[in-house]
Formats: structure tokens, sequence, C-alpha cells
């Protein structure tokens, strides 16, 4: 019995997905094949996930002699036909219900991600692994076929449906010969040609199946992680490489292994605040090294001080105003603004800045008595209830008045090593350089996960708050001498803490996992609480 | 409105012998006009919502036809509508979402089914259940039940669906009795054909009119002590008049079974597709529908016709039932007719399927299964059994390789939406006054209770949100806030919820959203939607026009509202303080905050081809495009938090030392400015830029930029 061809499209919602079930409709029509296609969306369901559903009888209605088949409205699991996907997540989303089966199902997927809100709102990185899901798609196709959607449609200029019809097309899932689906494109408009290519486009990536091998190469290769080396792309991203050299001599004190970060993290410093700052750096650095290998100058490798070199750098390199004034300015930057922006010849770009420097910002830059004393004054008014004190600014960067206000910001990078907050960092460095220290006359391997909690220190404001205090609760309540745990308890735990910290904002997470430890939660910090009068109350007390 | 039904409209008009291709709920509208349908009308709402918009917007062919259309204020209003088929021998339609639209009709749908309907009467309901509903799980069966109402579920086949809106006014007449057609989500989206007849224009319409009214008849009305005799009337008369009808035309249909014939299937007509598809993966159907065992389709599911089904049943070896949902109606008077007639066939149905959830071919092939293994294990292949085992197997496998599940991808607000900032607003604000209990409703801002909102304590139903917080927020400390679109404020929550508390005296706080539309339907017009004419005149397109017209204001006031304060949404920190001031006002009493911003996807259509056309002619046109820039973002995401908009996303960060990935804005960014509000309101970190792109420039624009450009470009370090 000739059963029907069964093909299940997954879009977004707003990316063509009906338009696609359509056309898929009009080309069996044409072929004279019954067809019938349905779908799931509301009217309004937009940027959610979607599914459409065809069925499609691959024998000629002059051929049924006035029989008509039965076409399904559900697609079956394990006896679909064809999966064809504009989302990488949603392909491994419709196979995880159990829809595409070894050996009966082609799936035709994107690479490409649009990431969920879930992944998005992480703090640190919450993306799921495109290798996990390129492995379920493998492992649950009779054959398949990857292709970067997104990027056939920006270089062509059309919707994904296009895109998605040339690769089904190409597929042979069909008995439809390619004029048959290119008839259902054609149009004189500027956007049915764009459909054309993306339609053509797709179509010889399926045909060589270039793209999937090329895809699963880079899929299954080792990725970048932490204390692997740095990956040649990054590398040669002219934005992060500054003039300032480090020193050979310099570089051949340390491992090979690390020299690359080293020269990446040097750079970064020198840049920030000179060739000296670089060198209290370099001195730091060493200083670590030499309680690693105990002395011995020519070890083969130093985790702890590979692990320490970039987040100290990124710390010392901490950003304020100074910093982003400089960042705003580069040439490098209006050049990445217009590309982004895709400026075309004759158009006219004007940036806006939003900036909005609170008093924290500003003392950063005062010496230590004036800060405090503002500090104080901000406090005062918080107490009060009133909102911290700030200036909203809308800078733009493309006038003479907005480059020279940032220039003048940048220039105040003399004056940085004076600042309360200047001061403020040195020491906290220390105190998370002397834990490391500490840490390794427990074990180096404490030592090494005292190191990655520099990731903790991060950006601007109160996250950057957030991000020391947690550290230093970790330094001052997990790491103390003579634990009475062991060592391998202490790491576990130290390790498992930063994670936690890393989760949610308000640290719920971190504060179990300090209890779990046997560490206390973070101190509650007095917080100014706006209440809300209710009359009710007082005429019934 | 959100969709153009340009070419739906011609194929409304196709006469007979001509073939319609497209959607089943566009077939239906050709069924009413097939039927000579007098009156339309309904309430939107997915999936039903293309019968009406295109009746609305076919008006000039209505016309034509004499066919009367009115976009009701809600589904009670439409259902009254259908109060004309009594005295009148006039043939009405209606629309709407079901269970909740049917749920808002309730009471007018009694007062119709008591005295009955001379003129047919046919509503058609989409039945939201199951995959992609969007609303709670329940059966429109029981109003049918409980009020005397035809129900017709016709199988899924555009021909069919089409004769059975012809023959659901028949019914209705013949029986008196109005008719309901439930249609499942697949059903009114699914693309198929059918052969078409003339439609015929109504012989009372709007260009015919009803000469006199009907001379006064009692029995005609839905009050005492008539109601009695109505009571009577349904059980003595209409039902024996519907199940005669239902006999004579044969509406319900009998394949006898080739092979297994002994063995029956009772299916809804609705699920048969899902049932031979089902079939067929136990080798028992061919595809076009053969079946080895025998199918009893019932196309309409109530009332039933216990000689058909008592018929059907006898000498059986048994009978399977396969009915959606729950409570098991059907079962239940199956069973009970059996019984009385001491008919000793075994029937099976929620003993082996499902009681709750959507009937899908796998669902089905597994109570198939179990139907099969007790009363013939032969004609089971292997491969089935295997095939169904291998599905649970395979699931299992894959969560094991994924390790954790599946994100999900809800709905969101669309780019650029103006009800977005509201919530950036409300997060803000709750850091001030602490938590708020918000009760939610029915509308786009209801995608607020996703992430990464996570926003609303409660929704009762649509605009029943401050209805909602009149037992919470007497007994409640701090203020409750109820949050309201303009569209569920017109369907219900003026009455119910603005005058019920302004009458006692309620300390609430209400906001409405006034984007001028029902936008989560498909952005129908409503009464304070702006003006053709406004909108032809505004000179900016990219404005919102929501503030011209004032008509929820004027209500409101007239109402006697004493506090009352519009804001636009985009102004994130005045909203914030607006909101704060409510909550802490010593004012007590009602107090409304009017969020004004259009709805941005009806801004889109006149944006987009008004940016093309100035582009094209050489006038002067901005684009708006918001960024990030990825050496200043700190990785943290606050931001996203923050927004939840689809092109503010995460890249890999560019940054050798870095390991987060940065925040970033994608192209499809419609520049409506939320990214710098939120910057500012709420001191995110300073990695925010908005870029203008001036295309066609004028020359002194041009040359004074350039003079700028190579200024900066002079002093910019590289």
């Amino acid at each position: 019995m000739t059963q029907p061809v069964s093909i299940l499209l997954c879009a977004l919602g707003g990316e063509g997905g009906g338009v696609l079930a359509n056309w898929l409709i009009d080309v069996a029509r044409l072929a004279d094949c019954p067809a019938q296609a349905t779908s799931i969306p509301g009217v309004a369901q937009r940027t959610g996930a979607t599914t459409y559903y065809l069925e499609i009888y691959p024998i000629q209605r002059t051929e049924l002699a006035g029989r008509m088949p039965v076409l399904g409205l559900n697609p079956l699991p394990g006896r679909l036909d064809a999966l064809v996907s504009s989302e990488l997540l949603e392909t491994a989303r419709q196979i995880a219900n159990g829809l595409a089966s070894n050996d009966r199902t082609c799936v035709i997927s994107s690479s490409s991600r649009t990431l969920t809100t879930a992944e998005k709102m992480v703090m640190g990185d919450g993306r799921q692994d495109d290798g996990a899901l390129m492995g379920v798609i493998a492992e649950n196709s009779l054959r398949h076929h990857v292709l970067d959607m997104a990027r056939i449609c920006q270089e062509t200029g059309t919707l994904v449906s296009a895109v998605m019809l040339g690769a089904i097309a190409a597929s042979g899932l069909l008995p439809f010969a390619r004029a048959h689906y290119e008839s259902v494109l054609a149009g004189k408009s500027a956007s049915a040609k764009a459909s054309l290519r993306g339609f053509e486009m797709a179509f010889d990536h399926v045909s060589k199946q270039k793209e999937q091998a090329h895809y699963l190469e880079k899929i299954w290769s080792p990725s970048f992680s932490q204390s692997e080396p740095l990956s040649s792309e990054q590398d040669n991203n002219s934005n992060f490489n500054a003039q300032a050299q480090v020193p050979k001599q310099v570089l051949a004190e340390f491992p090979a292994d690390m020299r690359k970060v080293l020269a990446l993290a040097y750079n970064r410093v020198a840049q920030y605040q000179g060739q000296a700052y670089a060198q209290l750096l370099i001195e730091r650095l060493r200083k670590i090294k030499q309680q690693e290998t105990d002395g011995a100058s020519n070890a083969a490798s130093c985790p702890v001080t590979a692990e320490s070199t970039r987040w100290l750098a990124l710390w010392m390199a901490y950003d304020d105003i100074i910093q982003v004034a400089f960042l705003k300015s580069r040439a490098h930057r209006w050049q990445r603004v217009s590309e982004e922006v895709k400026l075309q010849e004759g158009e006219l770009l004007k940036i806006y800045d939003h900036f909005k420097p609170g008093v924290p910002e500003l003392a950063a830059m005062l010496p230590v008595s004036w800060a405090q004393a503002l500090l104080k004054w901000d406090k005062q008014r918080i107490a009060n209830g009133k909102s911290p004190w700030s200036m909203p600014i809308k800078l733009a960067r493309h006038s003479v008045w907005g480059m020279l206000s940032l220039r003048f910001l940048s220039l105040l990078r003399v004056f940085r090593p004076y600042g309360h907050r200047y001061i403020t960092e040195q020491a906290l460095i220390e105190e998370w350089l002397s834990g490391i220290g500490r840490a390794f006359s427990v074990s180096p391997l404490l030592a090494l996960e005292v190191a990655r909690c520099g990731q903790l220190i991060k950006g601007y404001g109160s996250t950057n708050e957030r991000g020391k205090e947690n550290l230093l609760h970790i330094l001052h309540t997990v790491c103390v001498p003579n634990s009475a745990k062991s060592v391998a308890e202490q790491i576990s735990a130290v390790a498992q803490i930063r994670k936690a910290a890393l989760q949610d904002e308000a640290g719920q997470q971190l504060d179990q996992a300090l209890m779990l430890h046997g560490a206390p939660a973070r101190p509650i910090k007095a917080q100014p609480i706006l209440w809300m009068k209710n009359p009710r109350l007082k005429s019934n007390p | 409105m959100e969709v153009s039904f340009h070419e739906e409209i011609e194929a409304l008009r196709a006469g007979d012998g001509e073939i319609f291709q497209g959607e089943g709920i566009l077939a239906i509208t050709k069924g009413l006009l097939q039927s000579g349908v007098a009156y339309v009308g309904g309430y939107q709402g997915a999936p039903v919502s293309h019968l009406l918009d295109v009746m609305v917007q076919a008006k000039p062919y209505m016309d034509e036809l004499g066919v009367h259309v009115e976009a009701c204020a809600n589904e009670a209003s439409a259902a009254a509508m259908l109060g004309a088929s009594i005295h009148y021998p006039i043939r009405g339609a209606v629309t709407w979402k079901s269970i909740v639209g049917t749920n808002v009709a309730a009471d007018a749908l009694s007062n119709l089914s008591s005295p009955g309907v001379t003129g047919g009467v046919l509503i058609v309901v989409g039945e939201d259940y199951g995959e992609g509903a969007s609303v709670i799980q329940e059966r429109t069966h029981a109003y049918a039940l409980k009020s005397g109402m035809c129900l017709l579920d016709p199988r899924p086949e555009l021909g069919q669906m089409v004769n059975m809106v012809e023959h659901g006014f028949r019914l209705s007449e013949a029986s008196n009795m109005p008719v309901m057609m439930e249609l499942r989500i697949r059903t009114c989206h699914v693309k198929g054909q059918f052969v078409c007849k003339d439609n015929v224009a109504p012989r009372l319409s709007k260009k015919n009119l009803l000469q006199e009214p009907a001379s006064f008849n009692y029995m005609r009305l839905a009050h005492p002590p008539v109601t009695f005799a109505q009571e009577k009337r349904k059980v003595e008369h209409r039902l024996p008049a519907a199940r005669d009808y239902i006999v004579q035309h044969q509406l319900n249909e009998h394949f006898q079974g080739t092979t297994h014939a002994d063995l029956g299937l009772v299916v809804q007509g609705g699920l048969y597709n899902t049932l031979i598809r089902a079939l067929q993966q136990f080798d028992l159907s061919d595809a076009f529908g053969v079946s080895r065992l025998s199918i009893l389709v019932l196309n309409v599911t109530y009332p039933l016709v216990p000689a058909e089904l008592t018929n059907f049943c006898k000498g059986k070896t048994a009978v399977l039932l396969l009915e959606e949902g729950q409570p098991e109606y059907i079962e239940q008077e199956l069973a009970l007719m059996l019984r009385r007639l001491d008919l000793q066939t075994p029937v099976h149905g929620k003993d082996m399927l499902p009681s709750g959830g959507e009937y899908t071919a796998e669902v089905m092939a597994d109570g198939l299964l179990k139907f099969l293994d007790k009363h013939r294990p032969s004609a089971i292949p292997e491969s089935s059994r295997n095939w169904l085992q291998s599905n649970a197997q395979r699931r299992k496998q894959v969560q094991a390789m994924l390790g954790a599940p599946i994100p999900a991808r809800p709905p969101s607000m669309c780019v650029g939406c103006p009800e977005r900032p509201v919530f950036s607003a409300l997060k803000l604000a709750q850091e001030t006054v602490g938590p708020v209990h918000v009760s939610g409703d029915i509308g786009c801002h209801a995608l607020a209770t996703f992430e990464p909102f996570s926003v609303g304590h409660s929704i009762l139903g649509y605009g029943m949100s401050l209805a909602s917080r009149a037992g919470v927020s007497p007994l409640m400390k701090r203020r409750v806030l109820s949050v309201m679109g303009d569209g569920g404020f017109w369907h219900n929550g003026l009455l119910t919820g603005v005058q019920s508390a302004l009458f006692n005296g309620d300390d609430a706080v209400l906001l409405i959203f006034k984007n001028g539309y029902t936008s989560a339907t498909g952005t129908q017009d409503i009464i304070n939607t702006p003006s053709e004419a406004d909108k032809d005149a505004s000179p900016d397109k990219r404005q919102s026009l929501a503030h011209t017209s004032k008509v929820i204001e004027a209500t409101l006031e007239g109402l006697g509202v004493k506090w009352l304060r519009t804001v636009h949404t985009y102004e994130v920190a005045h909203m914030q303080a607006t909101l704060t001031e409510a909550f802490t006002t010593d004012f007590q009493g009602l107090k409304v905050i009017v969020a004004e911003g259009e709805c941005q996807l009806e801004r889109q259509r006149r944006i987009k081809p008004w940016l093309a056309q100035l582009k094209a002619s050489g006038q002067r046109a901005l684009r708006v495009k918001y960024g990030v820039d990825e050496d200043v973002c700190n990785g943290d995401h606050a931001c996203i938090r923050l927004s939840g908009c689809p092109t503010l996303t995460l890249k890999d960060n560019p940054d050798p030392l870095k390991v987060d990935p940065v925040a970033t804005v994608i192209d499809g960014c419609v520049g409506c400015g939320l990214c710098g509000e939120n910057a500012h309101a709420a001191t995110l970190c300073p990695s925010f830029y908005r870029a203008e792109i001036v295309q066609n420039p004028k020359l002194t624009e041009r040359l004074f930029g350039r003079l700028q450009q190579a200024i900066t470009r002079f002093l910019q370090p590289a």
C-alpha cells in the first residue's frame, strides 16, 4: 500500500512556516498529487515554537481514478518521512518528542540557533550545547542535511521559508521536479527573486552535502574552554591585539602553553594603564608561579598561574568611566557599528551612547577622603527614601562635542591610580592572590579552584560589587585554614559554590550551596524599604 | 487587521462546480454563504478568527448579497444576536473560540435554546483543545447537552465540512434547536479543496427587509410559565425531530469492515482521519480509508440516535468508542442505551484510552493495541507493537543524550511591542515598593507570565483582572495591581471590573494597555482604534496613534474615576514613577493608569511601505537600530532579564580573555527605544547605543555631517 509522504515543518512564529506549507501544497497541486496541510498556530503567537504538518500522496490524481486518500492531521512518531526545521533546538525538540526515527526520517535542519529566553537570561552562559543537539539528529535520522539557513537567508536577502523549500526540493523526498518548486516561487517582485536565490543556494547546499560534512567537522573538533589554548579565530581579532608587546625575556620565563594568554593579558593591562602597570601584572604572576613551582624555573606547565593570568588581567583592567570612554571613542568601534547597521554609501550615521553614571562611578575617580564623603552623602539620600543620585546621559558620539567629552574622560587615565577605586581594587586583588597562596599550602588543586574564582569579578556597578562580595565571602568562609574538611571536600566545595554564585542575581543558589558545604550564607544587607500607606489599617487598628 | 484576505474574498465568490482551495475555516465561511445566511456575528479568537475577519473585510460583497456582518463586543452579544431567528425565518451564524467564548455566551444560549428557533441557527465554535490551545481544557459538548443544542463534529474533509454546514441550518429548522459545530484547531487550519455551489442571497436580508414585526407570542419568550412547557418540548418534540433528520439524511456515516466486520469502532467525526492513519499502522486500513474493522462516524455527536448506535453494536464481538476529552458523555449514554436493551456487546472507551488530552494518532494506536490485544490479538502485526515500543524507548534515549530537558519556547511579545516596557517598569517599581500581587488578564500582556518577567498571580478570564482582585485587595496589606488590555476592557472589564470597583469604593489599581486593537487575536479593530483619517493625517508614520482616541479616558471619567493617569509606555522611568505613586498614594479608591502605545504590528504595517517609499523617492528617511558594544558589555545579561526582546540576544564573546557570551542586537530591531530607556531607568551597563541612519540626507545635513566626521576622525584613537 502506498502511504502518504508525511512532513513536519518546525518554525518560529513569524518566520513564514505557513507560507512554506502553502508553497508545498501548490507544488503538489501542480504535480496533480493529493495533498493536505494543517497547523497549530494561534493567530498571533509570535516567536514561539510552532509546527505545520503536511501529507502528500505521491500518486497523481489521474492514476487514482477518483479515489481520494484519507490524509492525517497529526504526525505519527517514528513514522515521519521528513522533519524540516529552521532552528537547531526546535529540531531536537521534535526528535525528543519521538517524531524522527533512524529507520525512516530524513531530517533537514538549520544549524543556526535562535536562543530561547531561558538560555539568554542566565547570568553566565546558559546556551545549549550545539554538539549534543547535532548528536541527537545524527542518531535519530535515516539521513540528514544540516545547513546554516540563517546565513543563507542573510546572503540572499530572503526569508527562511524559501531556503527550507530549496532544501526539501534537493533532498528528493517528494516525487516533484525542481521546476515545480521554482514555479511556485516565480514572480517579478524583488522578494520573489530573493526567494529564488535562497531556494537555489539551499538546493545546491543539500545537493552537494558539503555543508553537512563541514559542519560535522566543526562540531566534533574540540571546543574552546577555559584551560585550553585560545582559538586562532579569536587570536586574529585585531580589536584585542593592542600594540604594546610583552618583552620576549618575560615570555620566556613562563611555560610555553600559557604564553598566548599572557601576551593578551599583558597587552590588555598595558593599554589600560601603561607599561608600569603591566609590569605589576608580571610581578604578581611571577609570585604565583614561584609558589606553584616552588622556585623551579623551567616547569613544563603551571596551570594555576595560567588560570590566574586571565582573571588577574581582567580584574586589573576593571571597567570604569575612563575605560568605557576610551572604548566608545575608538575608530574601530565606529567601523564596527557601521557594519552592524549595514551603512550604505551616501547614508549618514549618528550614534548616541546611553550612560548613567552614579555616585560610585564618580567617586571611583576621586581621592579616598573625597570619595568617602560623596558616598556617605549618597547613602544618606537613600536612607531618606530618595533614589540614589545618578545622571542619565545620551551622548552623541558622532558630534564634535561628544567626541571631545569622550576624549577628555579617557585622558583622565593619568589620574586613575590616585583614585579611590584603584586603591580599593588593588587591595582586593592582593587579598585574592594571597588566598591563592594560602591554598597552595593545602593543595595545588585548591589553589586552582581559588584562582578560578577570579571569574566572579566582572562588569560594572552592582554586578561588580556583588562579584567582589561573593569572592571575599568564599575566601573568608570556605577556604579557611585548618578546615575540618578533607582536601578533596574543600576543592569540590569551592568549585560548586563558585558555579552557584554565577546562577542568579539574588544569590539564592549561592546561599544554598554555601550552607550545603557548611559555610554561613552571605550576611543580610540593610536595604531601605518604601512603606505603602494603608489608611484602612489606621481607622481599624 | 493583521491579515489581508484579498484572495480569500475572491474565493468566496466561487460558483457552482468551481474548486475552492484553502483553509478549513474559510470553507466553512463559504458554506454559510451557500446556505443563504442572512446575518453573521461573533468574536475573534483562535482558531476561528478568520471566519469573521474575512467577512468583515468582504463587506462590499456581503452588501451585494444583503448579508449583515457584525463584529460583536463579546460572545454574549454574538449569541444574543441569534435571537433574530426565534421569530423570523432567517438564517444566522455566529462564531467564537470555545470553551471560553461559549462560557461568556452561555446565558444568551440558554435563553435562545429554550424558546427554540424558527430560522436556522449555526454556532461555529473553535474547539481550542490539545496541542496549540491557549485556554483551559474543557468540552463544549456539555453546553449542547444542558441547553439542548445539536452538536456537529464533521469529518475533517472540506467537502464534508461544507456539507454539514448546509445540513446544520436545515437540521436547526427541522428541530427548532440551535446547532453548534465544533471545529478542532487542526481542522480549522487544514488546507484542502472542495467543489463549490453557488452562493444563495438570503430571502429576507438587508436588501429585502422584514416588513412588519412578528405578532406577540408569549411562547417565544424565555419567561415563566412557558419555560416549563419549553423544557418538555425539547424532550418530546425537538430531540425526536432532530434524530429523524439525522437518520433521514444519513448525517452519521457507517463504513462496513472488510475482514473484521464484527469489531466496531465508534468515532467522533473530527477524529476520523487520525483514526484511519492509526489503523493504517496496523495494516487495518488502506490509504483510502477502506477499513477491516467496521466504523461508525458520528458527524453529529448530540443528539445521538439510539437505534443507530444499538444496531451498530448488535452482533459485534466488541466495540471501541473514541471520544476525545472528559467527561465521556457519549460513552456514558452508549452504555446506558445498551444496558436498557440488555445488549451484552462489550464497549470500551476510556478504559483503553486516556481520559484527558488530545487523541493523536499515537494515542489512538495505543488504544487500538489494547482493544485488539483483548479481542483479536491475531490482527496485530509484530511491527506495530515494535513501533509503539520503540517510540517510548527513543524518547528516553534522546532525553538521556541531552541530559537536561529542552528549554521551552513559548510565544513572546513582538519586537517593539509597547507592552514590554510596562513590565520592565513594573519589575523596577517592585524593587522599591516590594513584591506586588498582580492579577493578570487575557491578551498579549499575558505573555508577561513567561520568562523573563514571570508576572501575574491569576487569570480568571477575559477582562476579569480587576474583578478578580476584589477578594484579594481588601485583605492584603499592599495594594494589588490589575492589568488589562483595551480589548479586555471593552469585552468585559468595564462593567465587571471598573463599575464594580467604583460602586464598592474599592481601593484598587488598574493598568489598561491602550494599544488600539485586540492584538492577540490578530489586531482586530475596536472602538478606540485610531481612525483611518488619523492614520492618513500623521506626517511621521512611525508615531504611535493610540492617543488619538480618548474613548477609554472619557468613559472612565464619565463613570467617576478620579485618579487617572495616561503614560506613554516607552517612558519607562515615568511609568515606574507612576506605578510607584499608585501603590503608595494617600488616595483611596480606584486608580487607573492608561498605558498608551499603539500595537507595533499595526505600526509596522504603516512604517514599512512609508520608509520604502521615502527611500525610493529620494526623500530623507531615518532608520533606527539599537546595539550593544561587545567590548563594553559585561556578559551579565541583566538587560535581557529586563526586556526579553527577541532581537536582544547573545553571541560568543569576541574577547579571547572573557568567557561569558555578550549581548547583541540582531537584525529585526525596529528601534523602539526600550533598550535605551531601560539602560537609563535601571542603570544597566553603558554598552547600549542608539544608531540613527539617515537615508538621503539633505545637502546641508550631509555637509555638516562630513565636517563633524572629519573632526571626530582626527580626534578618535585607533
